[in-house]
């Protein structure tokens, strides 16, 4: 440790707690451990679960983030905490105390915005790490089980893996199984005086637009043993548990950096914590050239909330509101010109990248919709499930909003599909304007 | 209220992933062996050398968006003036959003720490050694001293203590029964020379299969610095190949002009010779410490030799005569030709295509060429290669050595 104790850490957690407190912050309370880089590394590797399955793609994120910080790229490690009550956050021994300071204050702000957000409202945070240390358990027993072992295991989770955003994208919303789905529809059917059931196919499956791939597998594979379907389901409930965080990323890192300034502003620093304070937070704000910094970017609208509403509407926007309806409800001309906001993207005929829009008068909507359709989960394609026939293939397809998907990866995906299902596979997209099978 | 604890691991989460994403990389690491080969820096360097390599990394498909101009992204000016139309890279849009959700594309690189050791294991785990024949071959090794019973005469430092012990006391029990010794009396009972065994060191021939290699080649004003770094690096890799397949290996390096010399490996790389070139020089040589050193019936010989392929042309048919004869005695003799004027053929041909000049060249070539005049020798003990780059060393080598892909 550089310099300070945990006596220490406790006495600024002390104050800093009361000042969050006296600005209405209401958190979970926060579990802060202390450990050495590798350690760190290896927390940011397992994205901060201490008890999440072992994969290989972690120990990849682990060579990734080592080799980034190895080579300077970036600086140290600091801010890692999850979304459990309580929360679980890491503390760097190697950092020295402003740097803790900082992450304190910061991560008040991210344990806040958890236990306030209303996309986070189901995500069970007493749970979380009994439910994912079950899952580790039950992949560590396949791994270790003879009739089994790691390969066969990978098979599956690398599959997973391939399309494990292809789940809803509201959080909270349980699935209903096609037994349930079809009670209800010929409930509908049977009620229906209008005749709007007509049409209605009773014998389709599934009989509305499935977007969760995973579960469906689940539910309609003939192939698929039991362990195989329980692995299935380990990776589409982690799923679940990430993508209220891929909903609101830039709101949440914004607000943690708001409060972090705000409590450290009220902590009175003495100069030999404030002045490389300040060097660390204005790191952390700086705009990213050519890339949307979501710190910077959050911070900055909270800032403008505050300055028209007052702190009052920053604490209601960080309860009601996600990434999405954040941006469309507050970014507007004057912030999308103050940032420097442009879209761009690679023109083919050219064979190169050029600027499409800018943040002035004509423009700045634009640029405001094309950074809506590129961040979080809406920079991900969504693909559905339209139709299994009866001779068991499985039909897919993309819902093309004008953005084609990139063939090669796409045709990847495919395959690990494929041999997830067990039977054939048909996906369907649109490319340059013209239908695509694969 | 927040709480502070220590943490204190005993294991290293992460250990057990990072062993199994290393499996999944050396595969990469093998497709980025062109270009680790081709780096100076590790030639001439011993085995515990740790070098890094760039390896791709190993991708996690997902759904991603491709490069179009729907596909639109947004990002900060800072304090420059952003104009419409203006070009801001010349490569495509990078598909990685790093912090963003899930989608990870595009190329990701990063470095891998091995030593030359496991660098050779990756080259050559694949690779078959061709001609493999075991020659009758004994070579006796410190370890193939086995002990194996005891003597009575011997040497000192064999002797064996419990052995002679236990032939002390067998005597003395004797001279107890037979009346001779009384215990009682306190009288020493010392050893007797009779008593002393030795441990017997047979010397069991283990059999093991031995190499010598010998890495000739033309030093001669024509051949450049360039010519002689991909010299460098094909030897080096020939080197680590053989030194990886054989128990035993020596390598002996012979430099020539018109005049052969067998020279340290130092020497070899560094050597700068002005005069012509007459390669049965080295032939020569090369045949002389053969018949002085290693007989070909104890011995697996290769012969590497690499030139720009200018001889004299009065020496042409004394060379090809003695290449003739090394083949004869070889395991493997490949006369390597490092002439950027050539044109190489595609690297996917097959080797009789890939092998020989493109026919632009074949018009300018002279008949007399020892390119040309060893074509007839060609078979699977006798190779002729052409390089006319570095980055081709390594498909030429995998050609030569048959690799399984």
């Amino acid at each position: 440790m550089t310099g300070w104790t945990i006596g220490e850490l406790g006495a600024w957690d002390d104050k800093i707690c009361e000042i969050g407190r006296n600005f209405g912050l209401n958190w979970y309370d926060i579990d802060y451990e202390i450990i050495d880089y590798h350690e760190m590394i290896s927390a940011m590797s397992y994205t901060g679960l201490p008890t999440h399955y072992r994969h290989w793609s972690f120990g990849k994120a682990y060579e990734r983030t080592h080799t980034l910080y190895n080579a300077g790229m970036s600086g140290l490690p600091y801010e890692m905490i999850i979304n459990s009550d309580p929360s679980i956050s890491y503390l760097m021994a190697e950092n020295q105390m402003y740097v803790h300071i900082l992450t304190m204050s910061h991560c008040l702000g991210h344990s806040d915005f958890f236990k306030n957000n209303r996309m986070f409202s189901n995500t069970s945070p007493e749970l979380v790490i009994a439910k994912f240390k079950a899952a580790a358990k039950y992949i560590k027993d396949l791994i270790e089980d003879p009739s089994v072992g790691i390969e066969e295991v990978e098979a599956i989770i690398d599959a997973c893996h391939a399309i494990k955003y292809q789940v809803p994208r509201y959080p909270g919303i349980k699935r209903s199984s096609h037994k349930q789905l079809k009670q209800l529809y010929a409930e509908k059917i049977l009620n229906d005086e209008v005749g709007e059931y007509d049409e209605f196919n009773l014998h389709k499956i599934p009989l509305e637009r499935d977007y969760n791939i995973l579960a469906f597998i689940i539910e309609h594979s003939r192939s698929l043993n039991e362990w195989q379907r329980n692995l299935i389901s380990i990776v589409e409930e982690s799923s679940h548990y990430f993508i209220p965080q891929a909903l609101t990323k830039i709101m949440n890192e914004g607000w943690a950096v708001l409060m972090h300034e705000k409590i450290v502003k009220e902590l009175n620093l003495p100069d030999k914590y404030y002045v490389p304070f300040i060097k660390l937070h204005n790191q952390v704000v700086r705009p990213h050239l050519g890339r949307v910094n979501p710190y910077h970017l959050g911070y900055n609208i909270f800032k403008k909330i505050e300055e028209r509403g007052g702190f009052d509407a920053c604490l209601l926007a960080r309860e009601v509101h996600n990434d999405i309806t954040f941006l469309r409800n507050y970014l507007d001309e004057e912030m999308c010109n103050d940032l420097n906001l442009f879209s761009y993207s690679y023109k083919k005929s050219k064979d190169y990248v050029s600027v499409d829009e800018t943040s002035d008068n004509e423009g700045w909507e634009k640029v405001r919709d094309s950074l809506i359709k590129s961040i979080g989960l809406n920079s991900i394609p969504v693909i559905y499930v339209e139709e299994m026939y009866k001779d068991h293939t499985l039909v897919l397809r993309h819902e093309h909003d004008g953005r084609d998907l990139d063939i090669p990866y796409a045709r990847k995906v495919y395959d690990y599909i494929r041999d997830l299902w067990g039977d054939e596979v048909q996906l369907f997209t649109i490319l340059e304007g013209e239908l695509w099978e694969f | 209220m927040s709480t502070f604890r220590e943490h204190k691991s005993i294991v290293d989460r992460a250990a057990a992933d990072r062993v199994r994403h290393k499996k999944k990389i050396e595969k990469a690491i093998k497709e980025s062996i062109k270009d680790v080969i081709a780096d100076e820096s590790i030639i001439g360097q011993n085995g515990k050398k740790k070098i890094r390599i760039p390896v791709k990394g190993i991708k996690e498909y997902r759904f991603i968006y491709g490069n179009n101009e729907k596909n639109q992204q947004v990002g900060s000016g800072g304090n420059h003036n952003v104009r419409r139309g203006q070009k801001v890279s010349k490569k495509r849009v990078e598909k990685s959003r790093g912090d963003q959700a899930g989608n990870e594309g595009g190329e990701e690189k990063y470095e891998v720490e091995i030593t030359l050791e496991e660098l050779a294991e990756y080259l050559f785990s694949d690779l078959e050694l061709p001609e493999l024949e075991k020659k009758k071959f004994r070579y006796l090794s410190e370890e193939a001293f086995r002990r194996k019973g005891y003597r009575f005469e011997g040497i000192r430092p064999r002797l064996s203590k419990k052995e002679t012990l236990k032939r002390k006391i067998k005597r003395k029990k004797r001279a107890i029964a037979a009346g001779s010794y009384n215990p009682d009396e306190n009288e020493r009972f010392p050893f007797h020379k009779n008593d002393l065994k030795y441990h017997y060191m047979k010397p069991t021939p283990k059999e093991t299969t031995a190499a010598v290699v010998f890495f000739t080649m033309d030093v001669s004003g024509s051949m450049t610095t360039e010519k002689k770094y991909i010299a460098r690096s094909y030897f080096f890799l020939l080197y680590q190949f053989l030194r990886h397949k054989y128990d035993k290996i020596e390598v002996v390096f012979i430099s020539h002009t018109v005049n052969a010399k067998r020279v340290s490996e130092d020497e070899f790389f560094q050597r700068i010779s002005v005069g012509g070139t007459m390669m049965s020089s080295a032939l020569e040589l090369e045949l002389e410490i053969i018949d002085k050193e290693y007989h070909p019936d104890s011995w697996n010989i290769y012969t590497f030799y690499a030139g720009d392929g200018e001889n004299w042309p009065d020496d042409n048919e004394k060379a090809i005569n003695l290449l003739n004869v090394l083949k004869e005695n070889n395991q493997m003799v490949i006369y390597t030709e490092i002439n950027e004027k050539r044109v190489h053929p595609e690297e996917d041909g097959d080797v009789e295509n890939w092998a020989s000049p493109s026919f632009e060249a074949w018009k300018e070539e002279q008949a007399d060429t020892i390119w040309t005049l060893c074509f007839p020798l060609i078979n699977n003990t006798f190779k002729r290669v052409l390089l006319t780059k570095a980055d081709q060393i390594w498909f030429t080598f995998k050609k030569i050595f048959g690799a399984k892909e």
